[in-house]
């Protein structure tokens, strides 16, 4: 295993230990940690980082990284030896939400983050701890964060507040904004989110892996299928077991059918949210189609229940698949012309346009992922990056565009359309012969990343299980956990009130893929 | 604009027919299961519970003498039931699904001295009784959604009311931001501990007559996350609820089925217990 990653963990003086071919681990000490890692951020990409506390061993922190042109992951870990680490904020800024996380849900305290709040947590007394102690291996530290409101920074004379949720509107997820305004500007916006907060990574603990899956599939509705797949696979990396190559087609299928329907639904959206209603009901019209075309090819509309360990529960028959192919040709056409109808509508472009602004520099010092990221310059795409399941075997491009503002997230979800559409054209064409699979025989003791590039962007799953298979520890890094970030400094840019609905659109967001 | 004004005219009326008539299957997914207690041995009736992943099939005893006790209500419609017995736990695809009272979505099976599982009790027929105040809203409602801890993906069939295939709008069924103009709660997802407050101040800032529904596995059993250590429950423990749409999520027509069941405007299809009634 040479490359990359292998060439800047020698120059860091890290012993690294394989895991599977695609993922390295190193274990460094406690004190070393923060630096270690803040300087391979400088070349590598910090993709997560988070605790495990036990009630018998030392916290100990996990850093996951990756390193450009290497198809392999970096994990680093390091045991401390009290409840307070360095914060890397201060370097990497993509750490600061990991970091408050960490605070929050482990009382592990980084020294010197520069705004340590709540994240998640709610009115929770100071004594009590967020969950009951005992539940698996875990033992969560009582939280020390005040959930009170901070001040606002904004002062100022005709500054006024004007709140936005929890309860929203239409049928909308939960969540609350804040936002301050001099009158129609939006001057900041103060984000809450964790109302949602159902603590699935913890009421998995103690459950076998294969029955956690349907946890997985359940932190969000929108990219059941890929929190299901990056969690089964890092189960899959744990007992090493092979996948068959018609389970690695369905699977790459059944990926990309939810990214048509996500970004399906959000063009939807941002139509809507520019008042352009026929459009809307177009896309409608395209994304009930697609949830239509899922429930016949799998039995379920959100893709759930197909996933096992070493492979999948239903592979899709011919006729689906036969029905599938031919809808592809219609689904392309249409919407290649409702892309284009969009582009020529100027009350839909000037609205987008400049709207909620992340700029490349931005999105790249805090390794924004997905449509989101991409829109703002980002080339990263673990399908490509990272190849698991069948994406191996197609061939598909990661549109990018550089302007960082709702037009270029526009851009990007009605490009991204089209390279499913080719994958999934790929897939049905070359769809390997049915074949038993012997899934898992015997459990193994130890602990994997898994990944998967979900409708909302890279999605990480990390599991550590016990020799029978239960979860000592599971920690979920869906694309929500680090999108939700930059949400707040893009509605600062310069927009209007107005735009709201325009930002939030473009984003397509999951509160509850965040909340957890 | 005027491109936009072609294009839908070209487009045509896509509206499903539903509830009008027949739409079997037309969604490409099944509403709920049902449990064919003949197809059932005791035996499977035990595996039966050990692979649900929920509450929905829950066993006591042993294979001489126990209890099989069905949940429609907590079914998160995995697949794993009818695809190991697919003569007892059967897909259903009429989307007729919602029910007006809990007790409607469970059965309970018993058996004694190895004989085969019968059922103890039958699930309850639907009720016939209507509540007066119903009928203020039979032609108009405007619904207030309340997301208490979903997952997004009620919410995602929510919206999918709104486009040309369910369109809410033809029925006279409206979404209102304002809890004071509206006849109706519809809750989703299983009520987290930090939604608990916000969902109560909206149920009471509505006028009476007020409906709930709470539609989704996770509102009305807890689903998946029931027993979570942030989750207050299911919403029947806070709130007094009119009608139940099992699904996970539900489909847009189980959802339209539910709405038009509170208001006296479809009637009830689905027993836990019995093969597919017919209709729609
Ligand atoms: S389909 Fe429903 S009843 Fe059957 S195993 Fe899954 S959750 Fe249980
Ligand atoms: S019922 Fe299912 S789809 Fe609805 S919120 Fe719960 S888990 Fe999500």
């Amino acid at each position: 295993m040479s490359g990359a990653l292998a060439r800047l963990a020698s120059a860091a003086g890290l012993q690294l230990e394989w895991y599977g071919g695609d993922q390295a681990h190193a274990a460094v000490p406690g004190a070393e940690f923060s630096e270690l890692v803040s300087a391979l951020a400088r070349r590598a990409t910090l993709s997560d980082l988070f605790a495990t506390t036990t009630i018998k061993t030392p916290p100990r922190l996990t850093a996951v990284l990756q390193v450009a042109d290497d198809p392999a992951w970096l994990l680093l870990t390091a045991d401390l030896e009290s409840t307070r680490f360095a914060s890397l904020t201060a370097q990497v800024h993509a750490a600061s939400w990991y970091e408050r996380e960490i605070f929050e849900m482990h009382g592990l305290e980084p020294v010197g983050h520069p705004a340590l709040g709540p994240l998640r947590l709610h009115h929770r007394p100071e004594d009590q701890p967020p969950v009951p102690d005992g539940r698996g291996e875990t033992a969560a530290v009582p939280s020390r964060i005040n959930s009170r409101r901070r001040t606002p920074s904004v002062t100022g004379q005709g500054v006024f507040q004007l709140p936005l949720g929890p309860v929203r509107s239409g049928p909308q997820e939960s969540a609350e904004f804040l936002f301050y305004s001099g009158g129609e500007d939006i001057v900041e916006v103060d984000l809450r989110l964790g109302f949602k907060y159902r603590a699935i990574e913890l009421l998995a603990e103690g459950l076998r892996a294969d029955q956690a899956i349907q946890l997985a599939e359940r932190l969000a509705g929108t990219s059941a299928f890929a929190n299901g797949l990056a969690f089964t696979r890092a189960v899959e990396r744990v007992s090493g077991v092979d996948v068959s190559p018609v389970a690695e087609s369905t699977r790459a299928l059944l990926g990309e059918v939810e990214r048509l329907h996500n970004h399906f639904g959000s063009i939807a959206r941002l139509a809507e949210a520019t008042g352009l209603l026929v459009a809307a009901a177009q896309y409608g019209l395209l994304k009930e189609e697609t949830l239509r075309t899922a429930g016949r090819l799998c039995g379920h509309r959100y893709l759930r229940g197909v996933l096992r360990v070493g492979g999948v529960q239903v592979v899709p028959g011919a006729d689906a698949r036969a029905q599938l192919q031919a809808q592809i040709g219609d689904w392309t056409q249409r919407s290649d012309r409702l892309t284009r109808l969009l582009e020529q509508t100027s009350t839909f472009l000037d609205r987008l346009d400049t709207t909620a602004v992340l700029l490349p520099d931005y999105a790249s010092e805090h390794n924004l992922v997905g449509p989101v990221g991409r829109a703002s310059g980002i080339d990263r795409d673990v399908r490509r990056d990272h190849p698991y399941a069948a994406y191996g075997s197609v061939e598909f491009d990661v549109p990018t565009v550089a302007d960082g503002d709702a037009e270029a997230r526009f851009q990007v979800f009605s490009r991204e359309l089209k390279q499913s559409l080719g994958i999934i054209r790929q897939l049905l064409e070359h769809w390997p012969a049915d074949r038993e699979e012997p899934g898992v025989t015997a459990w193994h003791e130890g602990s994997a990343l898994g990944w998967a590039e979900a409708p909302g962007g890279e999605c990480l799953h990390w599991v550590d299980l016990d020799g029978q298979g239960r979860l000592l520890r599971w920690r979920a890094r869906p694309p929500a956990v680090v999108n939700w970030h930059p949400f707040a400094h893009a509605c600062g840019s310069g927009n209007n009130l107005t735009d709201y609905p325009v930002i939030e659109a473009s984003f397509s967001i999951s509160a509850a893929e965040f909340d957890r | 604009m005027s491109r936009w004004i072609a294009k839908g005219l070209r487009t045509g009326i896509r509206t499903t027919r539903f509830p009008q008539a027949g739409v079997r299957g037309e969604e490409g997914a099944p509403s709920a299961i049902r449990l064919r207690w003949q197809g059932l041995t005791a035996v499977e009736g035990l595996e039966a519970a050990a692979i649900c992943p929920t509450s929905a099939i829950e066993t006591s005893g042993t294979a001489e003498e126990g209890e099989l006790r069905f949940d429609a209500g907590a079914c998160i419609l995995c697949g794993r039931c009818t695809r190991r017995f697919p003569d007892a736990f059967t897909p259903v695809e009429n989307p007729r699904v919602a029910v007006r009272s809990r007790d409607q979505l469970r059965t309970t099976l018993r058996w004694e001295r190895g004989e085969a599982p019968a059922p103890v009790a039958l699930a309850a027929a639907a009720s016939a009784v209507q509540q007066a105040g119903l009928r203020l809203f039979r032609h108009s409602l405007h619904i207030r959604h309340v997301d208490a801890g979903s997952c997004n993906g009620c919410e995602s069939e929510l919206q999918m009311l709104s486009a040309p295939y369910a369109d809410l709008h033809r029925l006279g069924l409206f979404f209102t931001p304002t809890p004071r103009h509206a006849d109706l709660l519809l809750v989703t997802g299983v009520v987290t501990e930090n939604m608990k407050a916000p969902l109560l101040e909206t149920y009471a800032a509505m006028p009476a007559p007020k409906l709930v529904i709470a539609a989704g596995a996770c509102a009305i059993s807890g689903g998946s996350f029931a027993g979570g250590p942030t989750t207050v429950g299911p919403l029947d423990r806070l709130l007094r609820v009119d009608a139940y749409v099992p699904g996970c999520p539900p489909t847009p027509q189980a959802l339209l089925h539910g709405l038009l069941l509170v208001l006296g405007r479809a009637s009830q299809g689905y027993r836990a217990d019995q093969e597919d009634q017919g209709g729609a």
